[in-house]
């Protein structure tokens, strides 16, 4: 039997390295002759009729053919015809009589008004500069080709984010366009640090995907372990950066999201100055950020923005609306049927007033109303804008009114599943709230079976599993476990800014800690009279 | 393998004993009567009676369904039987649901069952209950049956357990004429040997054959109100004496238990003339050896207002003032010096004296500790000083009746 399988194993071993044999040998060079290479282009890519050939001729005694191929709606327009197909066909040095073999350095050198030329021989490469945008010159009998950049096309232009919206700070949100977003923060950093890798991941896409750090700050570790499991992914499409990072987590069983990703450059930005490392992929508005700890769900750019009081008071009211969101209609049933002595008489009475036509126990209700709710908000988020109106008004009115006033469902808990709902909205990231979600459904069955003692064994176990995770080796709840004095001013309290004098020491690089000078904090004037009553400057001696 | 099976028990065993206790009494909200109050009665033949007033939450909250007002806020079962746990069981079979006690609030106990069986008996059922709270309040229906008092539909708090412990911390607040003790309180007093319980008594007055009806309440004149009266003295965990007006405020006011209380007195030839409010007090209790002999040493210090003056009088002028202190405090003394005469006629110590001796003096106490009821108590001597002061005279000093005297002149 074993040996069975050894073969076997090595039998496929065996296929593996001719099919890798095979794949070699399929990188060709491109021909000399033109008809043959335009057959070869024409052939691979199936005949797409996106695909544009255009033919010019050059030279004279005898005329040379050159055909130059671009793919329809992923060049720019103008630079092909202006400065490509038009210097070709007007340029003086064209005209004259010239050699085959120096008609490609010709081109290259005096006639294509454009930044990026490149020569090319190997079809690989060449088609994945098609594709993506680049034109292609073939000279006939010259068994290389040129490249000119030519990339552009219409793209969405850059608008204000839909998620993470803020009161205060920039309007501007990614795009799906990798260059644009990377300029974003180009614009936004300018420092020659602002380091960034590029690569292709996906065996069919090819898509675009780079990482971007700030060198000296980001810790090397980090960045080695990002790049190593980017490479490591072999799948044949990325189509958003939610491909990315399910390849590359830490853990996979788990509802807590150990990556971050945003819409904002500017969360990008203050996330890179941390020492964070940045994931890019095209096509996508959403760039991922890693390592990403518990506290930084709660955390909103505008924080920084607003004065550190304010800040910090919403910060507190968010971890508060973040544990309603989870026990809510937890403590409800586990008090109502576990432990009404804990309930004040006055509001028993009352609850026990709407509970007494209900004919379901209070978890079974608790669970119906609560994947009611979940019902609606998934039916509002993908149906058409136009059936909005009607779904929230049914909603309102089935289960608001009519349910209530059947006796079917207590008021009591309308209330509780309503403020849940909210509260689950309030939590700044969307991916935190879901997980939320998730686990207050846990939370309700804990409570229905045992009370209050299932919901205690059940936080046991949600705070055990907290302090279990890691994101790209960082504990995922620091700095609170492991417990780190310095990083505690920015979890749910924020220092203020005059205070902010190191990064988080388990994300930033050690060498480079120091955020910010001595003495920062802002002081009144030394002269206690700016100005006298009479509008002079006055000499601080007036009191 | 050897390891990991051990392990697997061992983990297996800490699983379970998360399993071992909890709450397993899992009760929906509409399968269970929730209890507000329990009335105990004596019958004929020496039987208790129960009483259990339980709450009707659709007519209680009301508004919601349309129902409150014409269907009673309480529906009243009863039970006969030897001891408390057999009132609960047999009054269980008339009901369709559990009775839940935890809000039973207010145990109230007929008058003939504390002053013939005494309360010993039946508060051990409720302290040992993992239901009934330490806190519930305790009343002694005085005049009436227990049942009476449960019974009694009432007005503006629907529910007559509440509309009765409101009552009587308002009235230990506004006048300290009767005492809010809880269970847990009067068991501590009863296990003591140098202090004994006081309980409020509680009564119905008017027409008492409407109590339970609907009618009673239909009325902007209620028919029967539960009132409170007096505070009733215990000895041995029997009933003994009533405390009533003066004696009953006097006592609080030995037990450093007054908060608010008005205090009248006559000036010029005149009943009633000048009331004083206190707004803070505090009395302080020191036994002191004398000739082998304790005395208690009683300092009360008492600060008010002027409230009410039906007499011309100054109230500007600081000797005028310092003689209304000095009379308040007179009058205090009497009032406290009274009550402490009852209790030493009661042979019934209920200022907890005998508490306060074993603290500072415990070799005196060991010696008397049998007898400090029946021989020492009513023998001890007593100092009460008092000290009142007047801080305010409210909106005016002289009262307007001194400016009509004198535009009459």
């Amino acid at each position: 039997m074993v040996s069975f399988f050894k073969q076997k194993r090595q039998g496929k071993q065996q296929d593996r390295k001719k099919e890798e044999e095979k794949q070699s040998k399929t990188t060709d060079y491109i021909e000399s002759s033109l008809s043959d290479n335009m057959e070869i282009v024409k052939r691979k890519t199936g005949n797409s009729p996106d695909i544009i050939f255009r033919t010019v001729k050059i030279s004279q005694n005898p005329e040379i053919n050159t055909t130059i191929v671009y793919v329809q709606g992923l060049i720019d327009n103008p630079s092909v015809t202006d400065f490509l197909i038009e210097s070709m066909m007007k340029n003086p040095h064209l005209s004259e009589k010239i050699l085959p073999q120096k008609a490609l350095d010709i081109i290259s050198e005096d006639v294509v008004s454009l930044g990026g030329v490149e020569t090319v021989n190997d079809w690989e490469k060449l088609f994945l500069m098609l594709l993506s945008g680049d034109s292609i010159i073939f000279v006939d009998g010259i068994n290389k080709a040129l490249v000119a950049s030519t990339k552009g096309g219409d793209r969405r232009s850059i608008q204000e984010p839909s998620t993470h919206l803020t009161v205060r700070g920039s309007r501007e949100g990614f795009t799906e366009s990798i260059e644009t977003n990377i300029a974003m923060l180009r614009r936004i950093i300018n420092t020659p640090d602002l380091w960034i890798e590029s690569m292709k991941i996906g065996t069919v896409t090819k898509t675009d995907v780079s990482i971007m750090y700030i060198n000296g700050i980001a810790k090397k570790e980090i960045i080695e372990e990002i790049k190593k499991r980017l490479q490591r992914i072999n799948i044949d499409s990325i189509l958003e950066s939610g491909y990315i990072e399910q390849l590359i987590e830490d853990q996979v069983m788990t509802p807590f999201p150990t990556m971050n990703h945003t819409e904002r450059p500017d969360m990008v930005a203050g996330n890179l100055l941390e020492g964070r490392i940045a994931v890019f992929v095209n096509g996508t508005p959403f760039v991922l950020l890693a390592p990403a700890l518990f506290v930084q769900f709660f955390q909103s750019v505008e924080d920084y923005y607003n004065r550190f009081d304010i800040a910090s008071a919403t910060r507190f009211l968010r971890i508060i609306v973040f544990i309603i969101s989870i026990v809510g209609p937890a403590l409800y049933v586990a008090a109502t049927t576990f432990h009404q002595e804990m309930i004040p008489t006055k509001l028993l009475v009352i609850v026990a007033a709407q509970r007494e036509t209900v004919p379901l126990p209070a978890v079974i209700e608790a669970l119906l109303m609560e994947i009611t709710f979940e019902i609606l908000r998934e039916a509002s988020l993908r149906m058409p804008k136009a059936v909005g109106g009607t779904m929230s008004i049914v909603g309102a009115l089935v289960i608001g009114q009519a349910a209530v006033q059947a006796g079917i469902v207590s008021p009591a808990m309308v209330i509780i599943v309503s403020i849940t709902a909210i509260a689950s909205f309030a939590t700044p990231s969307y991916s935190i709230a879901i997980s939320a979600r998730l686990v207050r459904f846990a939370f309700i069955i804990c409570a229905g079976v045992i009370g209050f003692y299932g919901m205690i064994l059940a936080f046991i176990v949600l705070v055990v599993h907290l302090c279990s995770l890691r994101s790209f080796g960082v504990p995922y709840m620091s700095p609170l476990a492991p417990l780190n004095p310095q990083g505690l001013g920015d979890t749910f309290f924020r220092r203020p800014m005059w205070a902010f004098k190191e990064r988080p020491k388990l994300i930033s690089s050690k060498g480079n800690l120091k955020r910010e000078g001595e003495n920062q904090r802002p002081l009144p004037p030394e002269s206690r009279g700016m100005k006298t009553s009479d509008g002079r400057k006055g000499d601080g001696n007036e009191s | 393998m050897e390891m990991n099976h051990k392990k697997l028990v061992l983990l297996l065993m800490l699983i379970g004993t998360t399993f071992t206790t909890g709450c397993w009494d899992k009760t929906e909200l509409n399968e269970m009567s929730i209890v507000s109050a329990v009335g105990i009665d004596k019958n004929k033949d020496g039987k208790l009676v129960g009483t259990f007033q339980i709450i009707n939450p659709v007519n209680v909250a009301g508004s919601l369904q349309g129902g409150g007002g014409t269907n009673p806020p309480i529906s009243i079962y009863r039970a006969t039987g030897d001891n408390v746990l057999q009132l609960d069981s047999i009054a269980s079979a008339k009901i369709s649901r559990d009775m839940y006690f935890a809000h039973a609030n207010l145990v109230v106990i007929g008058e003939d069952v504390a002053k013939d069986i005494g309360i010993n008996s039946i508060l051990d059922a409720f302290e040992r209950s993992p239901e009934f709270r330490a806190t519930t309040r305790l009343v002694i229906a005085r005049g009436v049956k227990a049942k009476d008092l449960v019974e009694t539909l009432t007005a503006i708090d629907k529910v007559s357990a509440e509309k009765v412990i409101k009552t009587i911390e308002s009235t230990e607040k506004q006048q300290g004429g009767s005492i809010s003790i809880n269970l847990q309180e009067v068991i501590k007093n009863l296990v003591s040997s140098g202090k004994e319980p006081l309980i409020s008594g509680f009564t119905v007055r008017g027409d008492t054959g409407k109590e339970n009806k609907m009618e009673n309440t239909q009325s902007s004149s209620i028919a029967a109100n539960p009132n409170a009266v007096g505070i009733g003295v215990f000895k041995d965990g029997k009933l003994i004496d009533w405390l009533d007006g003066k004696q009953a405020v006097g006592t609080m006011w030995v037990l450093d238990r007054i908060v608010n209380t008005n205090v009248t007195i006559d000036w010029g030839g005149k009943k009633g003339a000048v009331t004083y409010q206190v707004l803070r007090q505090k009395t302080n209790i020191k036994p002191r050896m004398k000739n082998g002999k304790p005395k208690m040493y009683i300092t009360v210090r008492a600060e008010g207002d002027i409230r009410e003056v039906n007499v011309p009088l100054d109230l500007a002028s600081p000797h005028e003032l310092i003689d209304i202190e000095k009379e308040l405090a007179k009058n205090l003394k009497k009032e406290m010096e009274e009550a402490i005469a009852i209790a030493q006629n009661n042979k019934s110590d209920v200022f907890g004296f005998g508490e306060l001796i074993h603290e500072s003096h415990p070799e005196y106490w060991k010696k008397h500790e049998k007898d400090w009821d029946d021989v020492t108590f009513p023998k001890l001597e007593t100092e009460v000083k008092v000290e009142t002061f007047i801080r305010r005279s409210g909106l005016r000093n002289k009262p307007f009746l001194s400016d009509i005297k004198k535009g009459d002149q």
